[in-house]
């Protein structure tokens, strides 16, 4: 790309309604560096672009352009790479749902497969569960899915009464978060777990994070 | 003789049609049967039994012979032995498993109670072969079966010691593994699949697992892996929490059910029969004491809830008079509350009758004192109370009272205020703490421990809460407390003295008269009878010794009681 670019329109011209936005936004989004674009947001589609931003600021972003030559190009590698790190190469669609209950929050929730959102477990209800829990360092300490697919199919899911302190805290008002079919992570704070006291002659030790996988297979 | 009789009756069935033989016929062949075998004429019944003309009749009699060859079997004479289990293991394969089955338990029933396990195991094996020849009937027999033999396994003495495990003289242990090789295909039966038949042989799977937590699992004291590696009591433990997994109960709920039952709808005797609340206590001491298959429960449960069930558990070991239970209760409720964060047990958790009951049948403080530990500040507050209410026993309420000390010492803490031990109820429990029970005429070294935390409890409050903040309220409520507790506690203590030194003085004078008689005999005030022996009578020293310390306390008493005087005094100059 060449440093130096050339004005295609005057002001006049630009003003004329006969130039359409769309003309200015690509010109823009063809010849400015990508900073430049992401600051005078005129990033993404053109169609888009054009419905959101003004005929006044397209002419004043164009005027800048040249005013501060921030062409494609001109700006340090760094700035293209800043950029690919913050795009998020995942393939699973998440939500992140921070609770907060009276004070910080004591648990976080990532959802890794989306329920059918319409069936909430209620306190009191009955909820079914597969689940897997470790520790922050990726110890397995329990989990109630067998080795095997045929041996699943003989076991049961944990089946307890939801919100009513039977279960750790973490698990009682997360589940409660979930709807039926869902899997999701939940990163749950000693406070709202095994405490200071972790499990004694367990595997779980004192001021213990725990981190559960669980699948909400069935409310009632 | 025998051996012409049963050729004879043999003989003459060979040619009687469908199986119309009479009860002449049955009674002899039995008789006959069993004189060969006992003349130890094994081989020759052994012929009979295998010859193919006789088919019929051994498949309709053959059962009969079963007494007497289980018999032979069990002196284990070399001779015989050979022959008398080839008829054994012809009969099993022959005859039906119905009478089989009648047969083989009731040896078992009538075992001679110096063979009961050599019994039991003789004839675990033919019972597992008999019941698995009945198919899919099968469920109410093997459920008889384990019943009884159950019952026989029970009356064998249970080790107590590593060593007696290891000599196991007695034969539980090998009677144990034994049962757990019997009941393993049944158990992999019902795991199979979710019919209704399926689910008749797991119901007497259950009630075998339950009663095998009682007899003998209630009364084992199972060693850990360090202790005693290889351990056939631990190792049937496991195997039967196993088998309660594998015919698909879950733990948890087993544990939670003498807890949620009463909200559930019972079918009254089914419950009890099948979740009776001493094998579950005996699970939940298993579980949690022992560690026995802890790594089956889930890691998900908040120790509270946990607690909670173990409480029902804890209450019924506690409310026996053995040691072993006492014992056992002691350790689980420790057990559980140990998991338990301090200050965190809310006192709507003291509804629960368990809750309130099981502390005040712990005989050891330590784990009185970790059950308060865990109260939160009303609970606590509620549990005193009510300790005091009930007690009745001068050295726990010296104990509480000295636990309302300290939480009256901490709620002085800046920010640690509150309203139980600070404010308006705070009262209320010092005037349960401040009372003599029977006014002046109160047994004061009886009631010690009482009074002196009491008197300690006053001093402190009066020294700490300064008159001009009165914080606690001691000042205002002082006069009153002058009256109904400080005058007659004076009273009282002036009564004791005067007494005690009467008696004292008339036994150094008793002891002098005695001395300048030489007699043998001393004027004793009672006697004592302790395990059948009566005590010898306290000698005029020990006499004295008594009286001494008796007068020591009460000159305690006063001096406390004269320094709560001293302060007051002191407080209320202008």
């Amino acid at each position: 790309m060449a440093a130096e670019l050339t004005r295609e329109w005057s002001d006049e011209q630009l003003k004329s309604d006969d130039l359409p936005k769309k003309d200015i936004i690509k010109f823009i989004q063809d010849n400015a560096a990508h900073s430049f674009l992401a600051e005078h947001k005129l990033m993404g589609n053109i169609k888009n672009v054009a419905k959101t931003a003004k005929k006044e600021q397209l002419i004043i972003a164009y005027n800048d352009l040249f005013e501060s030559k921030r062409f494609l190009g001109s700006e340090p590698i760094e700035d293209v790479t800043e950029h690919v790190k913050n795009v998020k190469i995942d393939d699973k669609p998440k939500e992140v749902v921070e609770v907060v209950d009276e004070g910080p929050p004591k648990f976080f929730k990532s959802v890794l497969k989306k329920g059918d959102k319409t069936n909430f477990p209620k306190k009191g209800d009955n909820v079914s569960c597969w689940y897997t829990g470790s520790l922050e360092d990726g110890t397995v300490f329990d989990t109630n899915i067998p080795a095997t697919a045929r041996k699943k199919k003989q076991s049961k899911p944990l089946s307890f009464k939801v919100g009513l302190g039977r279960v750790i805290k973490g698990w009682d008002e997360g589940i409660l978060t979930m709807s039926k079919g869902e899997t999701a992570k939940l990163e749950i704070e000693p406070e709202w777990a095994y405490g200071k006291k972790g499990l004694p002659d367990s595997k779980i030790p004192p001021n213990a994070k725990l981190i559960f996988e669980v699948e909400l297979v069935a409310v009632d | 003789m025998a051996l012409e009789q049963l050729s004879d009756v043999v003989q003459r069935c060979q040619a009687i049609q469908d199986d119309n033989y009479t009860t002449e016929d049955y009674s002899v062949f039995q008789i006959a049967g069993r004189t060969c075998l006992e003349d130890g004429e094994s081989a020759q019944v052994l012929s009979i039994v295998l010859d193919e003309e006789n088919k019929n009749i051994v498949r309709c009699m053959g059962w009969n012979l079963l007494g007497p060859l289980v018999q032979i079997l069990l002196k284990k004479e070399d001779n015989n032995l050979p022959h008398c289990l080839a008829t054994l293991t012809h009969l099993l394969e022959v005859c039906s498993p119905k009478e089989l089955l009648v047969g083989l338990l009731e040896q078992v029933e009538e075992a001679h109670p110096d063979s009961i396990a050599e019994t039991v195991i003789l004839l675990l094996q033919p019972l597992q072969k008999v019941l698995l020849r009945l198919g899919s009937r099968k469920a109410s027999s093997v459920g008889m079966a384990l019943s009884t033999l159950l019952d026989q396994v029970a009356r064998l003495p249970v080790p107590q010691t590593k060593e007696q495990e290891e000599d196991d003289v007695f034969s539980l242990c090998r009677c144990c593994s034994a049962l757990l090789v019997f009941v393993r295909p049944f158990v992999e039966e019902a795991k199979q699949s979710r019919t209704p038949k399926e689910d008749e042989l797991r119901t007497e799977l259950l009630k075998f697992s339950m009663k095998s937590l009682c007899e003998p699992l209630l009364e084992v004291q199972l060693k850990d892996p360090e202790t005693l590696a290889e351990s056939p009591l631990r190792n049937f433990a496991t195997e039967i929490l196993g088998i309660l997994s594998d015919i698909g109960e879950s733990l948890p709920d087993l544990l939670s059910h003498s807890l949620l039952r009463r909200r559930e709808v019972p079918g009254f005797l089914e419950e009890e029969v099948c979740y009776p609340k001493e094998s579950l206590a005996s699970l939940a001491y298993l579980l949690f004491v022992q560690h026995i298959a802890i790594d089956t429960f889930p890691t998900v449960f908040s120790s509270v809830f946990v607690l909670q069930c173990n409480m029902e558990y804890i209450n019924l070991f506690l409310s026996r008079t053995e040691e072993s239970r006492l014992q056992k209760g002691l350790d689980l409720y420790e057990k559980s509350l140990v998991r338990v964060e301090d200050n965190s047990l809310p006192v709507q958790l003291m509804e629960l009758k368990s809750f309130f009951s099981v502390p005040q049948r712990i005989k050891g403080l330590k784990v009185l004192q970790l059950s308060i530990d865990k109260f939160d500040t009303e609970a606590k507050y509620k549990f005193f109370q009510c300790m005091l209410k009930t007690s009745h026993h001068a050295g726990v309420e010296g104990y509480i009272i000295k636990n309302i000390k300290n939480q009256i010492d901490f709620a002085f803490k800046p920010d640690k205020g509150n309203e139980w031990f600070m404010g308006a109820h705070l009262f209320p429990l010092l005037r349960q703490v401040l009372c003599l029970p029977q006014g002046p005429e109160t047994d004061l070294l009886q009631n010690m421990d009482r009074v002196m935390e009491s008197l300690n409890l006053l001093r402190y409050l009066l020294i700490r809460d300064k008159a001009w903040r009165n914080q606690t309220g001691i000042w205002t409520e002082l006069y009153k407390i002058e009256d109904y507790y400080m005058k007659p506690l004076r009273t009282g203590l002036n009564m004791s003295k005067a007494h005690y030194e009467a008696e004292l003085q008339n036994t150094k004078d008793n002891s002098k008269k005695t001395n300048a008689k030489e007699s043998q005999t001393q004027e004793s005030v009672c006697s004592l009878t302790v395990g059948n022996e009566k005590m010898p009578n306290m000698t005029p020293e020990m006499q004295l010794q008594v009286l001494h310390s008796a007068l020591h306390t009460f000159d305690m008493m006063e001096s406390v009681l004269a320094r709560i005087e001293e302060i007051i005094e002191v407080k209320e100059k202008p």
